[in-house]
C-alpha cells in the first residue's frame, strides 16, 4: 500500500509540480485582480458620492485622482505623509502577524517623537550621531512601552485591543502633559517645545533636489531599511518563524516547543520598536520640534495599511503610498473643489470596508477549515483549495 | 415503519462515515442506537433527517422509497430530529418557539393565545411539563428539551430522533425524560434514542442496534442483551489485524512516571497518583474509555499542562515541569490526539509543519537566520520517506487529507529520533491505509528499541499493538497487565469501565 502510493507519487510529482505551479501564478493573479477591482468600486461609489454633494464633482474628483501629482510640493507632502504610514503599518504587521490585535502603534510613536526630541534637545551632539542617538533612544522606548501590552497579553491573558488603547490614551495625555508644563519654552504663547538643533534634523529632500519638496526628508532612507529589516526578521528568522506559527495555530505552535507567551511579548514590543521610527520622523524630520497633536491619529492609519498589505512587509510600502496618496489627494480635493474632509474621508471607508470584507471571506473560509463538527470539520478540510495560502506562499 | 438499506456516507475528503449500514426500525419502538464517537450513529441520524445526503443505499418509509434531500422534507415524511444543542429562540416564549416557522397567525400578527393554548394541548397529550409563556432563556435545561420534542411533535413527527438526549442532563430529568417518552410510544409515536450510555439504553429501549466504526454491528432485543454484551460489540469483537511483532527486546526503563496529579481548570482532579514506567523497545498502551484523564496525562508528560504533584524523569533526568521545548529535547516526540487542531497549522506550508520542533537548530538556522533550503530539502525528504501524498512541500497542510495530514504529523515526530514516543489517539479519523501505516510505524519504532507509549480509546488497537497493558479510570491506573496477549477484550473492559481492580501491589509490581 504504502510502496504503491509512493511509485505513483513519483511518477506524477514532477506533473503536479507544474499544475501547482501554475495554479499559483493564477491564484496571485486572481488576488491582484480582487485587489484593483475593489479599488475601481469604492473609487466608484467615491465618485457617486461626490456627484450626489459636489458642486463640481468632476473638478473635485480629478483633484483627489491627480491632486498630489500636480504640483512638486504635493509630491513631497505625499512622501512626507507614506513615510510616517508606511513605518507605522510596518510596525502593526508584526503583531498582526501572530494575530494579535495590537492598536498600540499610536502611542508608540508618541514615544518615540517624545524621547528623541527630548534627547536632541538636552543632550549635545555632534553631527550624525545627532540623528543616531534620539533614533535609538526613541526606539528603546517604543520597544518598552509595547513591552507592557505584550506582556499583559502573553502572561496575563489581558486582552490586547483594551490595555493597548489605554497606555495610548495614558501616553497622548503624558505627552501633553509634558510638552505644556516642560517643553515650551518660557514666553512662547504657542504650547511647541523650541527648535530642534540643526544636527539633529533630517536633510530635507527639498535641499538635496533643490526643489518645493515640502518637509519630505531623509528618513525615507530608514523606511527602506526599516521594510527590509521587518521582511527579513518575519521571513527569514526564528523569530519571524515563530511568530507566522502562532499567527497560524498558537496550539501547534505550543505543541511544537514555541515558547508562545514570550514571542507574543516581543512581537508588541519590536513593533513597538519600528512604530517609534515614525514619531522620530515627525519630531527631527518633520516639524523638528514638538507640537501638540504631532502624530494626528497617524498610529490609527497605519493599521489600515498594514491590512492592505495583508501584513506582508513587502506590499507595506506600496499599500503606504496609495493609502497616503487617498490622504492627500483627499486634502487637495477639500481645499480646491469645496468637498468636505468628510466626503474623503467616506470613500477611504469605502475602500476600506470593501477590502475588509474581502478578510471576513478569508477569515470564515479558514475558520471553517478548523471549526465545527467532526462531521463538518472532515467535510470542510478537503474543500480547502489545493492552491496556496497567504503565509504558506514563501518567498514573497 | 422505516427501513435504511446499505447507507454509505463518503465525505468528500474521502472519510467514509457509513459503510453500507442497514438499518430499520418498527412503528411504536424505542430503538436505542449505541457506538462510540465517531462509529457513525450521528451520520446515520442526519442522514435520515436529510441533513446530510448518503452516497449511496436507499431509505424506505412504509416500504416505499423515500428521498430525504432537506429537514424540511423529513418533516413532512413525520420524522424529527431533537439535536444535542437545542435550537430554540431565548428571547422568545415556549409556545412562541413551539409554533416558529408554522404559526397561528391573526391578521398579519401572531396569535398568541393560538400559540398557548396549541402547546399547552400538546403537552399535556404527551405529559410533557412545560410553561408555555415563559422565556425559553429562563427555563432550565431539562424543560427546553422538551420545547425541542413538542416542537417536533408540533409539525407533525411521528417519528422522533433524540440525540444523545441524557447528555445534558441530571439524573433527575433523565427519568421525567424517560417517563415522557414512554408516554409518547404509548400514544403511537416512534422513538430513536441515539447513547453511549448502555445504563440508559438497557432501561429504556426495546431494541438495540449498534454501530462500530462506520458499520452497523447488529441489531438485538434489549431483553436479550446485557450491558456487557452490548460493550463487546461496541468495542468490538472483530480481531484486528494481527501484525507479526518481533518478539520484545526490553530495555531500560526511558520513562518513569511516579504519583503525577493534575487538577484542571475547573478545578476538578483529572489525574490521581498516576505511575509506570516505560520501558525501551516496548510498546506500553493505556486502555480506558474517553476522558479518564488519558489526555491531560499525555499533557502532562510532553510539558504542555504542569502537574501539581508527582515526578516525571526520562532516563536519568527529571523532566517534571519542563517547558514543552525541554521535554522534546530531552527526547520525547509526541503525536497528538486533536491533530487539526494541535498538530498541524492548516495555513501553514508542509515544509513549516514539518520543522515546529526542530526550526531553531541547524541547518534549518544558524545564528537566528533560517534557511529555506534546508527546509525545502526537509520537506521533501519526508514527503519522500513517508509517502505523504502531496505534490509540493510549499503546499498548506489543510489541503492535505486527513491521513496525510496525520502522515505530516508521524514524519516529523518519528524524524526526531526520540527515546519516547507518545501516540495518543493516532489512527482516530483515519482511513484503513494511513492505519495501517501508522502501526507499521510504532512496531518499528518499538523494535528499533524506542519506548512507545500507546494511548488509545480503541481497544482492539492497544490490545493488538501493546506489548504491557494499562488501564486507565477515573484519573488512575487501576490495572497493568505484564503481557497484553493473552487478555481478552471483556477482561479489560472491567477494568475500563472501573468494575474491577488490581490491587496496589499488583500494579506496583508491573510498574
Amino acid at each position: 500500500m504504502v510502496d504503491t502510493s509512493a511509485i505513483t507519487l513519483s511518477e506524477n510529482r514532477a506533473v503536479e509540480r507544474a499544475r501547482i505551479r501554475k495554479e499559483r501564478v493564477r491564484s496571485s493573479l486572481i488576488d491582484l485582480i480582487v485587489t484593483l477591482g475593489t479599488i475601481m468600486i469604492a473609487l466608484l461609489i467615491g465618485f457617486i458620492v461626490t456627484l450626489a454633494v459636489g458642486k463640481e464633482p468632476i473638478k473635485a474628483y480629478t483633484a483627489l485622482l491627480t491632486g498630489p501629482l500636480s504640483q512638486v510640493n504635493r509630491l513631497g507632502n505625499w512622501i512626507q505623509d507614506a513615510t510616517t504610514l508606511i513605518l507605522i503599518g510596518l510596525s502593526v504587521s508584526i503583531a498582526f502577524q501572530a494575530r494579535q490585535f495590537n492598536l498600540g502603534a499610536e502611542g508608540s510613536l508618541l514615544v518615540g517623537a517624545l524621547t528623541a526630541a527630548v534627547v536632541a534637545l538636552y543632550v549635545p551632539l555632534p553631527p550624525v550621531l545627532g540623528i543616531v542617538v534620539p533614533l535609538l533612544a526613541a526606539m528603546t522606548a517604543g520597544f518598552l512601552v509595547a513591552l507592557i501590552p505584550g506582556w499583559m497579553k502573553a502572561y496575563l491573558n489581558a486582552n490586547e485591543v483594551v490595555s493597548t488603547l489605554m497606555i495610548n490614551a495614558i501616553i497622548a495625555n503624558l505627552y501633553q502633559y509634558l510638552l505644556i508644563n516642560f517643553l515650551t519654552p518660557e514666553g512662547d504663547n504657542v504650547r511647541r517645545s523650541a527648535l530642534l538643533p540643526a544636527t539633529s534634523a533630517f536633510p530635507l529632500l527639498a535641499d538635496i533636489f533643490n526643489a518645493n519638496l515640502g518637509r519630505a526628508n531623509l528618513a525615507i532612507v530608514l523606511v527602506l531599511i526599516a521594510v527590509i529589516a521587518v521582511w527579513v526578521l518575519m521571513r527569514r528568522t526564528s523569530f519571524g518563524y515563530e511568530v507566522r506559527m502562532i499567527g497560524a495555530n498558537e496550539k501547534f505552535a505550543r505543541y511544537g516547543g514555541i515558547n508562545t507567551r514570550r514571542v507574543i511579548m516581543l512581537s508588541f514590543a519590536i513593533g513597538g520598536a519600528v512604530a517609534a521610527i515614525g514619531g522620530v520622523h515627525l519630531a527631527l524630520g518633520v516639524h523638528n520640534r514638538l507640537i501638540l497633536g504631532i502624530s494626528a491619529g497617524l498610529g490609527f492609519e497605519g493599521i489600515v495599511v498594514a491590512m492592505l498589505a495583508r501584513n506582508n512587509p513587502l506590499l507595506v510600502p506600496i499599500t503606504g503610498l496609495f493609502y497616503s496618496y487617498l490622504r492627500i489627494g483627499g486634502d487637495i480635493m477639500e481645499r480646491t473643489a469645496s468637498v468636505g474632509a468628510e466626503i474623503v474621508q467616506v470613500i477611504q471607508a469605502v475602500i476600506i470596508l470593501l477590502i475588509t470584507a474581502q478578510f471576513v471571506i478569508e477569515f470564515v473560509r479558514a475558520r471553517r477549515n478548523t471549526s465545527g463538527t467532526s462531521s463538518s470539520r472532515t467535510a470542510a478540510v478537503s474543500d480547502a483549495t489545493a492552491v496556496p495560502s497567504e503565509q504558506s506562499r514563501r518567498n514573497i | 415503519m422505516i427501513e435504511m438499506r446499505d447507507i454509505t456516507k463518503v465525505y468528500p475528503n474521502g472519510v467514509r462515515a457509513n459503510r453500507e449500514v442497514s438499518f430499520e426500525i418498527k412503528a411504536g419502538e424505542i430503538h436505542a442506537l449505541v457506538g462510540e464517537n465517531g462509529a457513525g450513529k450521528s451520520t446515520l441520524m442526519k442522514i435520515l433527517y436529510g441533513v446530510e445526503r448518503p452516497s449511496a443505499g436507499q431509505i424506505y418509509l412504509k416500504g416505499k422509497p423515500v428521498r430525504i434531500n432537506t429537514e424540511h422534507e423529513a418533516i413532512a415524511l413525520g420524522i424529527g430530529m431533537v439535536f444535542q444543542s437545542f435550537m430554540l429562540v431565548p428571547s422568545f416564549t415556549i409556545a412562541q418557539n413551539v409554533v416558529l416557522g408554522n404559526e397561528p397567525v391573526h391578521g398579519a400578527l401572531l396569535d398568541n393565545r393560538a400559540a398557548i393554548n396549541a402547546t399547552s394541548e400538546l403537552a399535556k397529550q404527551y405529559g410533557l411539563v412545560v410553561d408555555p409563556s415563559a422565556i425559553v432563556d429562563s427555563v432550565p435545561v431539562g424543560m427546553r428539551q422538551r420545547v425541542e420534542i413538542l416542537k417536533a411533535l408540533y409539525r407533525g413527527a411521528d417519528v422522533l430522533i433524540l440525540d444523545e438526549p441524557t447528555a445534558v442532563l441530571t439524573p433527575q430529568e433523565t427519568r421525567e425524560l424517560f417517563a415522557a417518552i414512554r408516554q409518547l410510544v404509548k400514544t403511537g409515536k416512534t422513538v430513536i434514542f441515539i447513547s453511549h450510555k448502555l445504563r440508559e439504553v438497557m432501561e429504556i429501549s426495546n431494541r438495540v442496534s449498534v454501530m462500530r466504526d462506520g458499520q452497523m454491528v447488529g441489531t438485538v432485543d434489549t431483553k436479550d442483551a446485557t450491558e456487557t454484551s452490548l460493550a463487546r460489540m461496541m468495542v468490538g469483537r472483530e480481531v484486528f489485524q494481527q501484525y507479526d511483532k518481533p518478539p520484545v527486546n526490553r530495555g531500560a526503563a526511558v520513562l518513569q512516571a511516579r504519583d503525577l496529579e493534575y487538577v484542571n481548570e475547573a478545578g476538578r482532579q483529572v489525574l490521581r497518583g498516576v505511575s509506570f514506567n516505560a520501558y525501551a523497545g516496548e510498546i506500553l498502551g493505556i486502555a480506558g474509555v474517553e476522558g479518564n484523564g488519558q489526555t491531560e496525562l499525555v499533557e502532562v508528560l510532553t510539558g504542555l499542562r504542569v502537574a501539581v504533584g508527582g515526578t516525571i524523569k526520562l532516563g536519568d533526568s527529571d523532566i517534571t515541569s519542563r517547558s514543552a521545548r525541554e521535554v522534546r529535547q530531552a527526547g520525547v516526540a509526541h503525536i497528538p490526539e486533536d491533530r487539526l487542531n494541535n498538530g498541524v497549522a492548516l495555513t501553514a506550508s508542509i515544509e513549516e509543519n514539518l520543522i515546529v520542533d526542530r526550526y531553531s537548530k541547524p541547518p534549518f538556522s544558524r545564528a537566528g537566520f533560517t534557511s529555506l533550503a534546508a527546509m525545502v530539502k526537509n520537506g521533501e525528504t519526508m514527503i519522500e520517506q513517508y509517502a505523504i501524498r502531496a505534490p509540493d512541500g510549499a503546499l498548506p497542510v489543510g489541503s492535505l487529507s486527513g491521513g496525510n495530514m496525520q502522515k505530516v504529523v508521524v514524519a516529523r515526530e518519528l524524524s526526531a529520533n526520540p527515546q519516547l514516543l507518545i501516540a495518543a489517539q493516532p489512527t482516530r479519523g483515519v482511513d484503513i491505509g494511513a492505519t495501517e501505516f501508522m502501526h507499521q510505524q510504532l512496531i518499528q519504532q518499538r523494535t528499533n528499541g524506542v519506548a512507545v507509549l500507546l494511548i488509545s480509546a480503541d481497544l482492539a488497537e492497544v490490545m493488538a499493538l501493546s506489548d504491557r497493558l494499562a488501564v486507565m479510570h477515573n484519573g488512575q491506573i487501576v490495572a497493568i497487565f505484564p503481557d497484553a496477549r493473552g487478555l481478552s477484550e471483556e477482561e479489560v473492559g472491567l477494568y475500563m469501565l472501573g468494575v474491577q481492580l488490581q490491587t496496589q501491589a499488583e500494579i506496583e509490581k508491573n510498574w
